[in-house]
This record gives structure tokens, C-alpha cells and sequence, in this order.
């Protein structure tokens, strides 16, 4: 990490900002982008022991047959006995330079400090859980990255998850051409 | 402070408070944004031409996830602004909050969050403006913030 002061008029100088060009072919619109219809809002209260991930597809297709297949939320408080979690790494193939490596693994008391969640699917329809979290492990370490939410199970204190849910468009999983990943894309659905 | 503001809009619950500090705006949320950010697009900029795009005046984050070639944030000090460069590639969003459009400059976005280095450290701040770039995706959805007409 760097630090640099700015000055107090707020001019922001010259910023050095990198670009990374990845390995396969480029496409506009850069940013690609939905109306979708807000429908939802919900606060769930995970008891402990709950297996996270299989508690929100369970409430989620719930709500899934009622045309409501898109999602974000931000998980609130709690804490958690179990979770894995991936950060990006650097990697040998030119394809994809930079992937997740193997997964960090944790367990004891584990405090969630921030979290957010995309609620996306396969073109399939089958409920994908995209979260990236920051927590504290028992001895005060701050660890954050791509936690997989299905090795999730919630600690003596309860979980709380806010979600918004919102119907005619979903983040849906499609091959990328340009980054060799599958990505979540904004996507048109019928209610 | 002992002066009454009427600070609230409705004709119907008008709210009475005691003193000028504090301002109150009463409204609802309306149209649902939800983007993907390709590489290279910087997430504030982005930010303010989706409220464009969309006709929103005024947005809030409702959610974002994703990753950045490095993090540029920022937080005040007593001599000014000071700033942080967290180096990528592949420095993970775990959460940003803001608002689009509320400061009075045209479509201004200080957004601010968290996010983890490739060793899972954590930082947060305000994200600087124009400095920071989608790596390989960033989610994001938007909801517009309609305030009740005085």
C-alpha cells in the first residue's frame, strides 16, 4: 500500500491509474446495465448452526416462483463458526493470469464485520450466490475476499442478512470473452 | 438552540424540530438499476453515467461486488485529504455505500467502502474519482431516491 497526501483544495494531481488488458477480445458497451422492477424487502435472522447457503436458496426460490429472481444484499451481523473463502492469485496460464487460488479455510468464532451479495443464476435457473465479506477471526485478525457462502455455517450469534429482491431482470452466469471468466450479466426476465 | 424549523414536505405529517442543525427530507425509492462494469471502467464515473443514462437525479448503492485492478481511497485528515493505494491486481469490493447526485455538484458520487488486497487485508475509504478500475467485473445496482415535492 502507498500513501500520499493531497492537497487541501482538494485537486486530486496526477493519479497514476493502471489498466489491465486481458487476454481475449473486447466488446461494447463497456458497461451493460437493466431496469428491473423492485419487489422485495427482506431481513432474515440466521439461528445458529444454520448452513448459510442453503437457508437463502431455500428462501429464495421461494420467492423465485413469484417472478422475483434478481437480488443484492448486505449481510448486517453475527458471527460464524465455519467459512472458506478464495483471494485473487497469480496464476501460469496466459489465458487467465490472475484467478482465485485454493480457498483459506477458518473456523472458531468468526465476527462479520461487512458483506455484500449478488443473487444471480445459471441460464438454467438454478440459484448462484455471489458474496464478497470482511470478518475477524478469533484472535483479531481481519481477513476479506470471495467467501463461498455454502461453507458458511452461522456461530452462537445469529446471522442477519438484509435482501432486495426485484423482478423482470437477473444477474445471470455467462462465459466472458474478453476476461475467459463466467460472469454475472444483467439480464431481461419475464416476470 | 431554541428556534422551531419546519423542515418536512407533506402537507399531511409535517415534522417540528427544535433547532436549524438537523434537515429532514421524506421520500421513496423508485427505478432499479442493476449493471455489469467491464475492465478498465472506473467505478464512480460509471456510477454517475448509469443515474444519467436513467434519468435518476438522485441514486443510492443498493449493492456492489467486485474487483479492481488497484484501489485508490481516501480519507480526511487535519492537512487535507490523504490517499491510499491498495495494489491489484485484483483488489476485491466487499461493499461500497453512497449516494449519486446529493451534494449539490452535478451527478457528485463520494462513494464509499471496503475492500481486500490479494493478502486479505482490509481498507476502507472514499473511492477516488476516476481511480478506480474494474478488473474483471463489477456488480452493481442502483435505486433511485425521489424526494417528496414541498
Amino acid at each position: 500500500m502507498k500513501m500520499s497526501n493531497k492537497s487541501a483544495d482538494g485537486h486530486p494531481g496526477f493519479v497514476e491509474v493502471r489498466k489491465f488488458l486481458h487476454a481475449g477480445q473486447q466488446s461494447y458497451p463497456r458497461t451493460l446495465d437493466l431496469e428491473a422492477e423492485p419487489a422485495e424487502e427482506l431481513r432474515l435472522t440466521l439461528a445458529p448452526g444454520t448452513k448459510v447457503g442453503a437457508a437463502l436458496r431455500e428462501v429464495l426460490a421461494h420467492f423465485a416462483q413469484r417472478g422475483q429472481r434478481g437480488g443484492v444484499g448486505r449481510i448486517c451481523a453475527g458471527t460464524v463458526r465455519a467459512l472458506q473463502y478464495h483471494r485473487i492469485e497469480n496464476t501460469s496460464d496466459v489465458d487467465r493470469p490472475y484467478d482465485y487460488g485454493p480457498p483459506y479455510l477458518l473456523d472458531g468464532v468468526i465476527t462479520m464485520v461487512t458483506g455484500a451479495i449478488t443473487i444471480g443464476q445459471n441460464p438454467q435457473g438454478q440459484i448462484l450466490l455471489h458474496c464478497h465479506a470482511g470478518f475477524l477471526d478469533g484472535n483479531g485478525t481481519i481477513h476479506g475476499g470471495h467467501l463461498l457462502l455454502d461453507t458458511v455455517e452461522v456461530g452462537d450469534d445469529p446471522l442477519i442478512i438484509r435482501l432486495c429482491l426485484f423482478s423482470l431482470g437477473a444477474f445471470v452466469v455467462n462465459s466472458d470473452e474478453e476476461t475467459r471468466f463466467s460472469l454475472l450479466h444483467p439480464t431481461p426476465m419475464e416476470s | 438552540m431554541t428556534t422551531s424549523t419546519l423542515t418536512k414536505n407533506t402537507a399531511t405529517t409535517p415534522i417540528l424540530l427544535s433547532n436549524n442543525d438537523v434537515q429532514v427530507e421524506e421520500g421513496r425509492l423508485g427505478k432499479l438499476i442493476m449493471a455489469r462494469l467491464k475492465p478498465n471502467q472506473d467505478l464512480t464515473e460509471s456510477v454517475e453515467a448509469l443515474c444519467r443514462q436513467h434519468g435518476m437525479l438522485r441514486a443510492i448503492v443498493r449493492g456492489a461486488i467486485g474487483s479492481l485492478i488497484d484501489a485508490h481511497l481516501e480519507y480526511a485528515t487535519a492537512s487535507g485529504w490523504r490517499e491510499m493505494e491498495i495494489n491489484g491486481p485484483g483488489v476485491e469490493i466487499l461493499n461500497v455505500f453512497g449516494e449519486v447526485g446529493f451534494s449539490g455538484k452535478h451527478q457528485a458520487a463520494p462513494l464509499q467502502g471496503v475492500v481486500a488486497d490479494v493478502d486479505g487485508k482490509i481498507f476502507a475509504g472514499r473511492f477516488v474519482r476516476g481511480s478506480n478500475l474494474s478488473f474483471i467485473t463489477i456488480e452493481i445496482t442502483l435505486q433511485e431516491w425521489i424526494a417528496v415535492a414541498a
